[in-house]
């Protein structure tokens, strides 16, 4: 039988077998460091190369290709989870594709040899696979295009800006602060050095701890049913809403921001927004007509302290002058 | 030395203290301006500043101030406070619709916008290619010695790359003129603003471009006459030299008007100008922007030349001109890759300057109205890096003895794009509700991590390196090295890229338990990393080469399809990604001509939508290679007149005597 062949129904066989057999095994509910679907993914690999180096299959560039591109298309869809949404898997599935063609065309051989059954079939060499491939394609073509037409029930997806440019001022109960030079009136080193002792038994961070823990009040009373109690937007309301709460524990957001940013989005809310960050879809209220100026800065506080990010700060090259009060 | 030749350049010490004095004229007019409104040197903030503020206290003691002082909206004295300075200009002007002059079949912001990109393309390129020549040209010097027809070779190619950029000049020139009458007619009441502001700049930058197009004359025309005596070629090379330096100037020039009206410095909060040339001139982002474009232009100009010599070797009739198109490429690549290795480094540079300008500005960039656009932006950069490794493996492949490193190369391509799919993760993920709750949350729990400057900077890195790698290999690809320590050798360039790899990654990893500001700091040494990479890997490399014996000669005129059309893709990227890169920088003024000073209050101050811009960037882009199109085959008018005169009298071929007339 031909090797090209073999190699192909080995590589079918393979995945096959392995994703109706072994994949339940190694998807348990608590995956271990050796159990989990990316050993699972790895042994599919080591599989598909042992073999065909036992069986001496050498596959040609055109199978290494489709095998290439494949296992990268069984990657993201089904090992990598939570699954990926579409838009991501579609970008991943682009560059998986950019680099599949990279590797045949690095060189004229392998290029001229990739081609080479596309061309056979073409001028009708293969006449059987000419037969399918001209069949299946227009066929194809109908599908995509019957799925891209048939009516979603779906919300449509919206570019939205999460982090948007504050103002350069907001005025909260009738105090105007440039946000560019504003810090919070309660830290007493931005870096958070003094968390390498332990802050409750520092005589001189008692009055630190003692905001924090106000901060950390005010939190709890207001803000964790849907920032989570553990700070990581998965609060017992967060399910019912679009976009979901802030993961502070994530470094992509407190982590990334000064405190004088979160000032201005705690105080003003979802309708604060600028329309790039649809403000109809947040629905964070203003804090500044439930809270005062003083709980607002504490509960910063509180979420810098608890998850362990500092705020973001910049050197002293900023050149803004804060002037307005 | 110069022999019979000392009359045909009797001119040529005149044309140098021309070309000297022109230099001279900034510093000239700059000294002799400040010094009619200034009493203390433009460097001495410090005591400027404390002068200022006895002067005040003794003229409010006076009761009569004979001047106005004002703070300065971006300068400071040592001690932090605003650097005061005398009012020495108008208030910037609340624009009304009578400041505004549009055309009904297009707003003015798109028809100015088009008019710049256009004027910038051609400039990007004009600068780029003296640069080219002087490189080549000088190569072609080295090598006269050791290789002559190699040199006679670099030296054709770069007269060749003259003729078409003399056409370019002319363009660009053209160009620079529908920009001007587009800003006067359509802007003038912004335009009479920045020239209060900017008049002495805008007349040296005139003398600048006189000197230019001398220099540039003297060097194209001067080009056979100079060749003949070695001394002569010196001094030839040497003016490639001066005409980059003016045009430098001329860019830096050019590039402060911009960066005023992005960043602006010398000037207070009513927009007047305190007196200061060189505050207004050199503002916050003028160096980095300065830098960027340098190597910038050069990448594209690499683009541009390559992209030429690719239609070329495509539609060349005979092997030898395969040969020499194809070598062409390989040296517009060579640069282009060059100069695209250290502009991502340039490119963070000028963003560090921005968000420490304004954190708002940094946040519209990067996380605001602009972010997608970014988005954007890293596929073009990754599509670069795709097709400049593309160009290496392909090149390689024709090279006798790469068979022993073409086995690594799906490993490379393999490493890009691991680094690229970190590079493209965005922070932000669009998704449907469903997808969001499948995921359980905005971030995913794996590649949500990819979303931030840690994982960016890393996988920027790895990609840099990894073509570094590449480029090294190309490198030896046809070398069979004979020096006693090429063992010793090899080990050290494994291990510079090991543990450059090592602490690239390394670093990614512990940013993301450090605090922003220190976390912004590891992109040095990850940089640095990089960098040892280039610089000790290719200097270990080529000092190997000694007395090294050769596989065989490059088979030049071979190469694959598929590495020419990757020289296509990246001119095509290089401009696109050019124009928006430019786009975005300026877009990020938002509704501001000067940033905080001069309002745009004309129907046109809006920000486009993603799509609306991608369709201004493509007609640019496509507009732009028209042009090119047209100047390369009006450069080329001269060559085939040439070839076909030569064709009808061929010298030396006796003609029978009943064909005479």
């Amino acid at each position: 039988m031909n090797k090209t062949f073999i190699s192909f129904l080995v590589f079918v066989g393979t995945l096959v077998g392995f994703h109706m057999g072994v994949f339940p095994i190694f998807t348990p509910k608590e995956p271990t460091w050796v159990i989990n679907r990316y050993v699972y993914f790895l042994c599919i690999i080591a599989t598909l190369i042992i073999v065909n180096i036992v069986l001496r299959l050498k596959p040609p560039i055109s199978l290494n290709a489709l095998v290439v591109w494949s296992l990268g298309f069984y990657f993201y869809k089904f090992i990598l989870y939570p699954p990926i949404p579409w838009t991501l898997f579609i970008t991943y599935m682009m560059l998986w594709s950019i680099g599949t063609f990279l590797f045949i065309s690095q060189d004229e051989e392998t290029f001229r040899e990739f081609r080479k059954p596309i061309v056979k079939m073409i001028i009708g060499e293969y006449k059987l696979a000419r037969i399918v491939v001209f069949a299946a394609l227009p066929i194809l073509v109908g599908f995509g295009t019957y799925k891209a037409l048939i009516p979603k029930f779906q919300e449509p997806v919206e570019l939205r800006t999460v982090h948007p440019a504050p103002p350069a001022t907001t005025r909260v109960h009738g105090k105007t602060y440039t946000l560019e030079t504003q810090k919070n009136p309660y830290r007493i080193d931005e870096q958070d050095k003094y968390q390498k002792s332990f802050p409750f038994l520092d005589a001189d961070k008692q009055e630190y701890m003692k905001n924090v823990t106000e901060g950390g009040t005010v939190f709890f009373q207001n803000c964790h049913y849907c920032h989570g109690d553990q700070l990581n937007g998965l609060g017992m309301f967060s399910h019912v809403f679009n976009p979901t709460p802030a993961n502070f524990v994530d470094p992509g957001t407190i982590a990334m921001l000064r405190e004088s940013f979160l000032f201005w989005r705690v105080s003003k809310g979802g309708p604060g927004l600028p329309n790039e960050s649809t403000p109809w879809s947040s629905a964070m209220p203003p804090w500044e007509e439930h809270l005062t100026t003083e709980q607002i800065w504490k509960v910063i506080l509180f979420e810098y302290w608890y998850t362990g990010w500092h705020p973001r700060t910049f050197d002293d090259e900023s050149s803004i002058v804060g002037v307005k009060e | 030395m110069l022999g019979n030749h000392r009359k045909q350049f009797w001119g040529l010490p005149w044309m140098f203290v021309f070309a000297i004095s022109v230099l001279l004229i900034p510093s000239l007019t700059d000294t002799a301006y400040g010094k009619e409104a200034f009493a203390e040197s433009v460097f001495a903030e410090e005591a400027f500043a404390k002068e200022v503020s006895a002067q005040e206290a003794e003229a409010a003691a006076e009761g009569e101030p004979e001047v106005e002082w004002s703070n300065d909206v971006f300068y400071k004295d040592w001690e932090g406070n605003p650097l005061k300075g005398i009012v020495s200009g108008y208030p910037a002007p609340e624009l009304e619709d009578s400041d505004y002059n549009t055309y009904s079949f297009a707003p003015s912001r798109i028809i100015i916008w088009i008019a710049n990109q256009q004027h910038l393309y051609f400039g990007s390129f004009v600068l780029a290619v003296p640069i080219f020549c002087m490189v080549i040209e000088f190569i072609g010097i080295r090598t006269r010695d050791s290789d002559p027809v190699l040199a006679s070779k670099y030296d054709k190619l770069a007269h060749d790359l003259m003729k078409i950029s003399l056409t370019a000049y002319s363009w660009t020139a053209i160009l620079g003129g529908i920009l001007l009458f587009t800003f006067i007619t359509l802007f003038p009441g912004f335009f009479k603003y920045m020239a209060g502001i900017f008049r002495p700049v805008m007349h040296v930058y005139a003398l600048m471009f006189l000197a230019e197009s001398g220099v540039l004359y003297v060097y194209y025309y001067g080009w056979d006459r100079m060749s003949q005596d070695p001394f002569m070629k010196w001094v030839h090379c040497s003016l490639s030299v001066l005409l980059n330096l003016i045009g430098t100037v001329l860019m830096y020039l050019a590039n402060s008007w911009a960066t005023f009206m992005q960043a602006p410095g010398g000037i207070d909060e009513q927009g007047r100008f305190l007196g200061n040339i060189w505050h207004v001139i050199h503002s916050t982002l003028w160096n980095p922007v300065g830098v960027h474009r340098i190597l910038g232009n050069i990448v594209f100009g690499g683009g541009i030349v390559g992209a030429y010599a690719a239609y070329h070797y495509l539609s060349a009739k005979t092997e030898e001109e395969k040969a020499h198109y194809d070598w062409v490429c390989y040296v517009a690549m060579f640069i282009a890759i060059f100069g695209l290795i250290p502009l991502p480094f340039a490119g963070y540079w000028l963003m560090k300057e921005v968000y420490a300008f304004r954190q708002q500005m940094g946040i519209t960039l990067m996380g605001g109205i602009m972010a997608w656009l970014f988005i954007i932006q890293a596929v073009m950069i990754g599509l670069l890096f795709f097709g400049a490794n593309s160009y290496l493996h392909n090149s390689m492949s024709r090279v006798a003895g790469a068979h022993r490193y073409m086995k690594y190369c799906k490993f490379m391509v393999l490493l890009l794009i691991v680094a690229f799919t970190m590079w493209m993760t965005p922070h932000t993920i669009v998704m449907t509700p469903a997808e969001l709750k499948a995921m359980g949350g905005a971030q995913h729990p794996i590649v949500g991590h990819f979303g931030v400057m840690s994982a960016k900077n890393t996988a920027v890195n790895l990609m840099i390196t990894c073509t570094i790698l590449c480029f090294l290999l190309y490198q030896k690809a046809n070398k069979k090295i004979t020096v006693p320590w090429q063992t010793l050798g090899n080990c050290c360039i494994a291990a510079i890229f090991f543990w450059a790899a090592v602490n690239i990654i390394f670093l990614g990893v512990y940013g993301y338990f450090l605090p922003a500001n220190q976390r912004v700091g590891l992109s040095v040494p990850q940089v640095s990393s990089t960098l040892t990479t280039l610089f000790a890997g290719t200097a270990i490399n080529i000092s190997m080469f000694k007395d090294s014996e050769s596989y065989g000669e490059i088979k030049w005129g071979t190469q694959s399809k598929v590495g020419t059309y990757a020289i296509f893709m990246l001119a095509i990227s290089f401009t696109w990604l050019m124009g928006l890169m430019g786009y975005i920088r300026s877009a990020v003024r938002l509704f501001w001509h000067v940033t905080e000073v001069v309002r745009d209050n004309s129907a046109d101050a809006y920000t486009l939508t993603i799509g609306e811009a991608g369709k201004i960037l493509t007609f640019n882009t496509l507009f732009v290679w028209v042009q090119f199109i047209i100047v390369f085959w009006v450069g080329s008018l001269t060559g085939k007149k040439a070839v076909e005169k030569k064709e009808a009298v061929p010298e030396g071929v006796p003609v029978p005597a009943q064909q005479q007339q």
